[in-house]
């Protein structure tokens, strides 16, 4: 829309070809390139409003700490260069996050483009920042939707654009050795919709029956479903039909109040419920009251994860009780994320050998072995090209001491060195 | 087999009333008021939303909530007509189309700029996962047995109001001739004022129970329209009945699409009101 409003002719055009590549030429004599301060402008897409905003709740706190921690300046190679950030919100659509990518890119000028949080915002952003080579990093959105959503190819990789977050296998990795330590007839039922995730999630070779199946446990699927769905009736009646214990599945959360409230209806009594999206947040979890406890989410990051920051060294339970100290509610899993961003985007500048060329920032990305308040980050060491896969331990949900529930690890079988806090627990029924 | 085709069809009657108690009040503006009320479902939103600060902010039981809420409502639904609605109601059916649409982005941005985007619910106690087994794998849940004797109720008590009531003659009269209506010395204005404002109560009503009932969040009020349309058409203009039975044959089908498939659930419900829609276009049971 507004690229018309530049005036774009082809003489003016090739003469800024012609400054880009002389620019890049200077950019090959690093010492004298980097006595001026240059100011760095990064840019951050995410969902601040609209129906994926409880994934951001946490940013404006994360962008203060930076602000109280760097002071606006970063030191890169003995030179202190000022930084921006400008924010961008996608309103949870993802035509608005590639317009906003585009605005970033080509009226800011932003030297690096930062995304958070589901496919429907990193995927857009991605897609811009590649198209117009400009650096990228995003996170909040499992591996293979980011990757394949993009038509991602295995052999060779995305040229621009960086993704660090836990993948779909590591996911259903986790969850079998958790089922596993429960006492249960193997039988799971799939509550997968039609979306990314339920498709994903479901796909007969690639997904998660696939591999339940591999391991010894049998799926029932009643088949995809619309969402916002009036009920689940037929669902329940066919998870109780055949008599299934174990519940994976992926719906936001008031397709899961609806479900589970429909199961007590239906006197249906699972024994373990894992429901991705839906039992990660506070504020989900605290209106189901008691029929919260002994639910199951996979935990991306929390306060009892053993990493550090490396941008103002606090530990994961010194940043938690930061934000509730700030904001007066109770951590969740997305606080770390945002954080971790932006602990990579400083990594990255300070190792960023020419700040004015931006596959200098594109290859120090490329090289980051980072340990940031989330886990370990390399992008070279992903299952797939560009993207790095973070640590993800179970946890359940139960009567909190502070907060009315709280979420404690229960099973770490593929991430040691993250501590649990209790026993895996089937579900109780009064 | 038998068991499990009775459990789903005894589940979508069940479903059907509380589609219906979503639509008393489309059915009343639409079928007796004569326009479209794009805003029916950000209204019964907003409604939810007061209800939640009464009950969490203030600490009040849900039911006393309830209580509280309708007659605010109902004052509510007065005014909106008389100051805003009555103001392009009769032009031509667009303005009044634009006016309510307008209405209903107000209202979910509103929501959003007071509440934010987080999703809510209404605690409703025991009632909420409460259960009467009936035999072998039929279970009936209590909270939908309230809602369907609830919408059964309203209904009647309606449809006494609207066919033997003198304030009911009236919005009638108003309904089938305003001009005729004040060539006798109705004040139409003001008896559409209180036919909306009836309006307001159902959606007080009808708020309580979708707060109980599942979550909500600034945006869930659009996609609670399209189904009560559906059960208002599929019934019949004017028949506050059809309305229910309406509502049923929703329920009803969307139960039995989603026994095939999951999939086919949502759809099963759009295409038996489409099959009835183009064999009845005036619906099944027409007062008009």
């Amino acid at each position: 829309m507004f690229v018309g409003r530049i005036p774009l002719h082809r003489r003016s055009l090739l003469q800024a070809a012609g400054a880009t590549v002389a620019l890049t030429a200077v950019g090959g004599l690093p010492r004298v390139a980097f006595a001026v301060p240059k100011t760095i402008k990064v840019g951050l897409v995410m969902p601040a409003t609209g129906p994926l905003a409880f994934f951001c709740e946490h940013v404006p706190f994360t962008l203060g700490q930076l602000k109280q921690t760097l002071g606006g300046k970063i030191k890169i190679h003995g030179t202190e260069h000022p930084y921006e950030i400008v924010v961008k919100d996608s309103q949870s659509s993802p035509n608005r996050a590639a317009e906003v990518t585009q605005e970033l890119i080509l009226k800011d000028k932003v030297d690096l483009v930062v995304g958070f949080a589901t496919p429907e915002t990193v995927n857009p952003v991605s897609d811009q920042c590649e198209a117009n080579g400009i650096p990228c990093i995003t996170s909040g959105a499992p591996l293979e939707p980011y990757f394949f959503g993009r038509k991602g190819d295995p052999k060779k990789g995305f040229d621009w654009t960086y993704h660090f977050f836990f993948s779909g296998q590591g996911l259903v990795g986790s969850l079998v050795p958790f089922f596993n330590r429960l006492d249960t007839n193997k039988r799971v039922g799939g509550l997968w919709p039609n979306d990314g995730d339920g498709l994903a999630q479901s796909d007969k070779e690639r997904g998660f029956p696939a591999f339940y199946g591999q391991h010894g446990f049998s799926v029932v699927d009643p088949g995809r479903f619309d969402m916002p769905a009036s009920n689940y009736n037929s669902q329940i009646a066919a998870f109780k039909a055949a008599d299934v214990q174990i519940i994976s599945g992926v719906v936001p959360p008031p397709e899961f109040t609806t479900f589970w409230n429909g199961a007590a209806q239906q006197g249906f009594k699972p024994r373990v419920v894992f429901v991705g999206k839906a039992l990660e947040f506070p504020p989900a979890i605290t209106p189901l009251g008691d029929r919260a406890i002994g639910l199951t989410t996979e935990v991306w990051w929390s306060k009892f994860h053993p990493y550090v920051s490396g941008l103002n060294g606090q530990s994961s339970a010194q940043l938690a009780d930061a934000y509730e100290k700030a904001s007066s509610r109770q951590w969740s899993l997305p606080l770390g994320f945002p954080h971790a961003l932006f602990e990579l985007v400083f990594d990255v500048l300070k190792r960023t050998q020419d700040l004015a060329n931006a596959a200098s920032i594109r290859d120090a990305i490329k090289a980051t072995d980072y340990k940031s308040i989330v886990g370990p980050i390399n992008f070279n060491k992903g299952p797939f090209p560009n993207c790095a896969q973070t640590p993800l331990v179970i946890g359940q949900w139960d009567k909190g001491k502070k907060y009315p529930y709280e979420m404690t690890i229960v099973d770490n079988s593929t991430a040691k060195d993250i501590p649990v806090g209790g026993e895996p627990h089937p579900i109780k029924y009064a | 087999m038998v068991e499990i085709w009775t459990n789903q069809i005894l589940q979508g009657v069940l479903l059907g009333g509380l589609y219906a108690l979503f639509a008393i009040g489309l059915s009343l503006s639409v079928g007796v008021m004569r326009f479209v009320n794009i805003a029916h479902g950000d209204l019964i939103v907003m409604i939810s939303f007061v209800l939640l600060s009464l009950t969490g902010g203030l600490g009040l039981p849900t039911l006393a909530a309830v209580a509280i809420v309708i007659p605010i409502s109902f004052v509510g639904g007065y005014l909106l007509q008389r100051l805003l609605l009555q103001r392009v109601l009769g032009k031509d059916v667009l303005s009044i189309i634009l006016v309510t649409f307008g209405l209903s982005i107000v209202i979910q941005n509103a929501l959003q700029g007071v509440y934010g985007a987080d999703i809510r619910k209404v605690g409703g106690g025991a009632i909420e996962t409460a259960t009467i087994p009936l035999s072998g794998n039929i279970n009936v849940g209590v909270l939908p047995l309230v809602i369907f004797i609830s919408a059964t109720l309203l209904i009647w008590l309606l449809d006494l109001l609207l066919y033997r009531s003198r304030i009911g003659a009236r919005i009638r009269a108003v309904s089938d001739s305003v001009a005729t209506a004040d060539l006798v010395g109705l004040r139409s204005a003001r008896i559409y004022a209180i036919a909306m404002a009836i309006v307001g109560a159902t959606m007080a009503i009808s708020a309580g129970f979708m707060a109980i009932w599942t979550n909500f969040d600034p945006t869930s009020g659009p996609s609670r329209l399209l189904i009560a349309f559906e059960a208002v058409v599929l019934g019949g203009l004017g028949n506050l009945w059809g309305t229910l039975i309406g509502g049923i044959i929703i329920g009803v089908a969307q139960a039995v699409g989603a026994q095939f498939d999951a999939a086919w659930q949502v759809l099963a419900g759009h295409i038996v009101f489409l099959a009835i829609f183009l064999t009845r276009p005036q619906g099944l049971f027409p007062k008009y």
